[in-house]
């Protein structure tokens, strides 16, 4: 460390060389990783994708597109099979007022307007309570609920969702989120 | 100093988590698993090694009236390269670590080292010093996250080890969990650093 005192000049000098530095690295750095990241994203959409559609789903477009008329944020993805028949959609929707924060959950609904299954995207939700709504016990019973045939809220609301033991908000967040991924899809089919 | 010397003080008689009590935040916050603390214990080594190394290198031009901003900018670039880094390479260990490492920059161990340390001494001596004290923080991390995930969640590095039908202390995954085992580690390693010292009380 110099010791001495040092003049101003020296001192603008040395700091605009190392943020420099810094720039011109970082600026490497993200033009290396961009692509790598970019594609691990597209990847992990498209694993979410075929497990919300039971394996089925073969075609789909890239990036989701809003649904408009909705007075929640919801984006949607047309899916296809093998066969190139429309599968139906799957619905990437804020599941709100989780336990710590909001969380993003993918639903695959078929064309009759059923769940076929469902898939959390992020979430900050307690680990080994609130996380319990990715597994299979409390993901199942969403298969095949449509709009018409359940209640929407949990058992504790009056409604048909039996919600995850100690974890009670989260499971109302996810069900209301559920809910909105359905409201999303007759809304779609209504402008076609 | 001796090789073995600086690693028998960064891992226990020094050890930055349990002795010096640095960098608290990441440490209770991301240890709920043995994976994610050896996870941010190494993104943080990779940082740490990194700054001491650049910090011991232009130890001579940096000013040093402005010493302290020169360094958080070194450190903030290279927690930003891991950032993206991990993003690129283990893109589910970024998404479970998340939060934390931008928060990196802020560990007062990285800045701690770089003013006590890399700004005094040669470059080998910096370099040796990062990775010892950030192989002694990711140990530190590993075992207070394996204790957390053996006793919470019943598994160990992410395989079952209790069997299923026993019933967890969920505690330990959630925060006071956290503090509680740390408190416990910290006995433990006193008492370890003290036979190590000799009989000095």
């Amino acid at each position: 460390m110099a010791k001495q005192e040092e003049s101003g000049l020296k001192i603008i000098l040395v700091l605009v060389l190392i943020a420099g530095l810094a720039a011109v690295l970082l600026a490497y750095v993200n033009k290396v990783t961009s692509g790598p990241i970019a594609e691990k994203k597209r990847q992990e959409t498209q694993r979410a994708i075929k497990v919300v559609m039971a394996n089925e789903a073969v075609q789909h477009p890239e990036m989701p597109e809003p649904v408009k008329q909705v007075d929640f944020p919801a984006e949607y993805f047309p899916v296809r099979n093998q066969a190139d028949q429309p599968l139906g959609y799957a619905f990437k929707v804020e599941a709100p007022d989780g336990f710590t924060s909001a969380f993003e959950i993918l639903v695959g609904v078929d064309t009759t307007g059923k769940i076929v299954d469902t898939y959390v995207l992020s979430h900050k939700e307690t680990p080994g309570l609130g996380d319990g709504m990715m597994e299979e016990e409390f993901k199942k019973q969403f298969r095949g609920r449509s709009l018409d045939n359940t209640n929407w809220s949990v058992q504790k609301d009056g409604g048909d969702i039996d919600a995850i033991t100690a974890a009670t908000i989260t499971s109302r967040a996810f069900t209301y989120g559920a809910e909105r991924a359905l409201r999303a899809y007759e809304t779609l089919k209504e402008d076609q | 100093m001796s090789v073995m010397e600086k690693f028998k003080r960064a891992f226990f008689t020094e050890n930055p988590v349990t002795v010096m009590l640095l960098g608290l935040c990441p440490t209770l916050a991301v240890t709920s698993s043995a994976e994610n603390g050896i996870g941010m214990g190494l993104a943080t080594t990779f940082v740490l090694v990194m700054s001491n190394l650049v910090i011991s290198i232009f130890k001579n031009v940096i000013p040093a009236r402005v010493r302290i901003p020169s360094f958080i900018v070194v450190i903030a670039t290279f927690v930003t390269i891991v950032d993206m880094g991990l993003q690129a390479t283990l893109y589910d260990l970024h998404k479970t670590l998340g939060l934390f490492i931008p928060l990196i920059v802020v560990n007062c161990l990285i800045l701690g080292r770089a003013e006590a340390f890399a700004s005094k001494n040669t470059i080998g001596q910096s370099l040796l010093d990062g990775v010892a004290n950030g192989l002694g923080f990711t140990f530190a991390l590993f075992i207070l996250g394996g204790i957390r995930e053996i006793l919470g969640s019943g598994a160990f590095l992410g395989m079952p080890i209790i069997p299923g039908d026993w019933r967890t202390i969920l505690l330990f995954v959630l925060a006071p969990g956290a503090f509680i085992t740390l408190g416990f580690m910290l006995v433990g390693m006193n008492k370890i650093s003290e036979r190590l010292e000799g009989t000095k009380s």
